[in-house]
């Protein structure tokens, strides 16, 4: 029997390593990207109307850019007359060729409506594969905010680790319901190094969430945490992994302080954990150990650490929508119109650690899209010190990195369904 | 370190964080929880997916959906993914499909889900399939080729129920029934152990039978948070501050003769009465600028061509076509008693009609020479939703089904080149909803997808 369409993620998966999409119709796309298509329309339309005098106009019935649709005529026109085509007035051409961008749900349908004289009229098409646009919103800010693209496929990612990088990652390990996939990046290319399978007993609750972490301890290199289940590797390529049904809770912040420096002369910030509800998308509330005197704050989506001089402030995005700011005292709640998802970084500017906070998009309109600011928490009041990152969708995951200075987004993008995962890195902007 | 100019940041992020805050709550992870109520015009009597005696609509469609699933999905690019089969193999000639069936899958009930009952649920609802459990796989062996075998899989018809002793249904969808008053009124209840996860809100009741008007009042009095809205109305409800959504044009209005045209003489009268249809005007007085007019089968959403069939009117060329022909007779237009939109149009078309020398006589009558008829499309896959038009309107889909856009041209020419059928419009399905629902938006087909929905006190 002949292998057909197994899993159509799986083959897609594979074709969208980095964001390389199939095609892409924005300034960015090389010229030679509508090559192909061009060639084949023209060489359909001279099968029509023959070689000499056609008039040929091109309009744009779909997404594509201005710049593109230039791109697209020239092609077409330098193709046309490679086959003979002599252009012309519509008076004083034998035939006329009313060329049409459009474009379907799938992809880019180019339309030729052909006119001969007072004959019939033929009509020919090609069909280009489809691809996605992007934006960029710059305000003079303290902080600037940039996200660098890691991984995009049609799962779910939860998380994604930076096993080995120098200038830029060189080994990956991403996170999704079924599986841990480590791929490593060979001759400018992302290859899949190995595959780890996930067993788990109950299904997953909506929203997943999950994270992979470095281990603590040197026995084991990968530490997993989904909703009521545990996974553990082995310490060397080739891994394995061990899952089992746990109820322990997820480290807040990564569990060797080593990794995640405090600031200045302050306090260490002391590993944290948290209890994940196995059936729900949200920590239950109850911490381990606890931060100072607390040992249980509300039920929450996320948290992030900000190291002060003297104590550690920890935010907690509560499931009452509120943020809540809690320093092991005293537990401040405040709307303060922040998505679910709140992470730290730690950067050479203001007090050396800012809050990352989800929120709507500003440039998304009512598209769903989802952005990322920075945020200083002084006395206990946030300030936006960096202009809104946006991201083409809603953005799923947002977790710190082991090391404090940068942070992991995930985000599933409206138009092509995908999820992208960002590592988000801060720098000084004045 | 640097270090910001603290006083000047503060004052002018003051109001930045008011703008952000004004601008709209950010968005929110989905919380649990809460009864979604939603209300629709469609009165099933009966929740069989593969009883063809029920009208087939989208809202039933979707209703179906929150309770029986499909072998695989189509998403709303007409893209297939896998649901309760995990992946497929084709045979030579694509006449013999294997689809290994996902574990750990249970019915309402709590029977498991095996390939056995997969298969008898596809046997009913396909009779004239050789459908089989082989192993773990469900194998579907047909006497001619079919590429589009798992994308019609994809159908509401093709969902996978199980009837126990008493006929009772059960579906292995993210809800179960728990109350059904036949054409009135469902109540559901979220399955705590659906394969995908539990679903976000706890309940969904589905009142049935209820016209636009009533609809709306339910939505403004709050009885309701999803309501279906008359596509003529949905820029009024916006304007009046309601939250409306809808999805890609998935309807298509049209004028069917019942029969193919047996002279010469009856082709050009159907000619003519095809150019005197003006739907430019239909559109801004009767639809209120809803729809798009369309004379093709197909919306270009779907197909991308769909702008290369003329819609504009030619009464100079309809008057020629008429003129061919000495005597014409009166034919009669039928049209739907309880739909105000067919009404309208139907007397627009009889007017048209009368400016090329045409006499329509709009009925309510059950046959008539040619009825307004409203198809809701089959698929997001074109190549389906086509072979769906043509067997609705009973004509003969050409042969073999090719793979490119315009062997799909070249199917939609000939099936209007039998003159049986004139496309008037692609209506979208527009829906009203209240601002506790969040995460709600139709896709492009038209799928509610209510399983991803969930409620809160404020829409981010």
């Amino acid at each position: 029997m002949r292998h057909a369409i197994q899993n159509a993620f799986q083959s897609l998966k594979l074709s969208l390593v980095l964001f390389f999409f199939c095609s892409v119709p924005v300034g960015i796309a090389a010229a030679t990207e509508w090559s192909g298509p061009a060639q084949q329309l023209a060489q359909k339309i001279v099968a029509v109307t023959g070689p000499g005098a056609v008039a040929v106009t091109v309009e744009n019935r779909s997404s594509l850019w201005t710049k593109n649709v230039d791109a697209i005529s020239g092609e077409l026109r330098v193709d046309l007359e490679a086959l003979g085509v002599r252009p012309a007035k519509p008076e004083q051409a034998a035939a006329s060729a009313a060329v049409s961008l459009s474009e379907n749900a799938q992809s880019c349908v180019w339309v030729a409506e052909i006119h001969q004289g007072a004959g019939a009229s033929a009509v020919v098409m090609v069909s280009v594969p489809r691809g996605d646009n992007a934006g960029f919103a710059h305000e003079s800010m303290p902080v600037s905010l940039r996200k660098i693209p890691l991984w995009a496929q049609e799962d779910r990612i939860l998380d994604v680790l930076i096993l080995e990088e120098d200038s830029a990652p060189r080994q990956i390990a991403v996170l999704d319901g079924e599986k841990v996939s480590i791929y490593r990046l060979k001759n400018g290319k992302w290859e899949l190094d190995q595959r780890l399978g996930i067993t788990h007993a109950r299904p997953w609750p909506r929203d997943l969430r999950g994270r992979v972490m470095e281990a603590a301890a040197k026995d084991h290199l990968l530490d997993v945490y989904l909703p009521g289940v545990f996974c553990r590797s082995t310490a060397s390529l080739p891994l394995t992994l061990n899952c089992r049904e746990s109820d322990d809770p997820w480290p807040l912040v990564a569990t060797a302080a080593a990794s995640f420096p405090s600031f200045g002369g302050g306090p260490s910030v002391q590993p944290l954990g948290a209890f994940y509800s196995a059936t729900r998308n949200f920590f239950t509330g109850a911490l381990a150990p606890g931060v100072g005197k607390l040992s249980t704050v509300g039920k929450f989506y996320s948290a992030a650490a900000l190291p002060r001089e003297k104590y550690l402030l920890w935010l907690f995005a509560g499931t009452d929508g509120q943020i809540h700011l809690v320093d092991g005292v005293t537990d401040q709640a405040a709307k303060l119109g922040w998505g679910s998802d709140v992470a730290s970084v730690k950067t050479a500017c203001g007090s050396g650690w800012q809050a990352l906070a989800t929120g709507a998009g500003e440039n998304a309109g009512n598209s769903g899209a989802d952005s990322v600011r920075a945020y200083e928490i002084a006395d206990r009041a946030p300030v936006p010190v960096s202009a809104a990152l946006d991201f083409p969708g809603e953005i799923t995951a947002l977790w710190t990195e082991a090391k404090g200075d940068s942070a992991v987004a995930v985000v599933r993008n409206r138009e092509t369904g995908a999820y992208e995962a960002f590592r988000l890195a801060a720098a000084c902007s004045q | 370190m640097k270090r910001f100019g603290w006083r000047r940041l503060v004052a002018s992020s003051l109001l930045l964080m008011a703008l952000l805050i004004k601008a709209g709550a950010a968005e929110t992870r989905p919380q649990y929880g809460g009864t979604l109520r939603i209300a629709m015009r469609e009165a099933p009597a009966s929740l069989d997916p593969c009883d063809a005696t029920q009208a087939d609509s989208l809202a039933r469609r979707n209703v179906l959906a929150l309770i029986f699933e499909t072998l695989v999905t189509l998403d709303d690019r007409g893209r297939l993914h896998p649901s309760l089969a995990v992946d497929w193999q084709f045979g030579p000639g694509n006449q013999r499909w294997q689809f290994r069936m996902r574990h750990g899958v249970r019915f309402h009930d709590g029977t498991a889900l095996t390939a056995e009952i997969a298969a008898s649920s596809l046997r009913t609802a396909n009779p004239s399939w050789k459908v089989f459990a082989e192993g773990e796989a469900v194998v579907v062996e047909l006497d001619h080729s079919d590429p589009d075998l798992p994308a019609e899989l994809a159908l509401t018809r093709n969902s996978i129920a199980k009837k126990n002793g008493g006929g009772k249904l059960s579906g292995t969808g993210p809800f179960h029934i728990e109350d059904w008053q036949a054409g009135k009124k469902l109540t559901l209840g979220a399955e705590e152990n659906h394969w995908r996860g539990r679903a976000f809100v706890d309940a969904i009741e589905v009142e049935m039978g209820r016209n636009f008007h009533e609809q709306l009042n339910e939505l403004e009095l709050g009885r309701a948070n999803l309501v279906e809205v008359a596509p003529q109305q949905g820029h009024r409800v916006a304007m009046e501050g309601g939250w409306v959504s809808s999805s890609q044009p998935m309807e298509l209005v049209a004028l069917a003769f019942s029969g193919d045209p047996k002279t010469a003489n009856e082709k050009s009268l159907r000619s003519a009465l095809a150019l005197s249809v003006d739907r430019g005007s239909m559109k801004s007085v009767l639809l209120q600028g809803a729809g798009q007019p369309t004379a093709s089968l197909l919306p270009n959403w779907m197909s991308g061509y769909g702008f290369t069939f003329s819609t504009d009117a030619d009464l100079k060329r309809a008057r020629h076509e008429r003129e061919q022909v000495s005597t014409a007779p009166n034919w009669t237009v039928g049209y739907d008693a309880n739909d105000s939109v067919a009404r309208v149009l139907v007397e627009r078309v009889a007017l048209n009609a009368k400016d090329a020398g045409l006499v329509l006589q709009p009925t309510t009558a059950a046959t008539a020479d040619l009825r307004l008829v409203r198809i809701p499309l089959a698929s997001a896959d074109p190549w389906i939703a086509l072979a769906n038009l043509a067997e609705t309107l009973g004509l003969a889909m050409p042969k073999p089904r090719g793979e490119s856009g315009e062997d799909l041209y070249a199917a939609e020419l000939a099936l209007l080149a039998g003159q049986r059928i004139i496309p008037l419009f692609d209506l979208p399905e527009e829906y009203a909803s209240c601002p506790v629902l969040n995460d709600w938006r139709p896709a492009a087909d038209g799928s509610w997808r209510l399983d991803e929905v969930w409620m809160g006190k404020d829409r981010p």
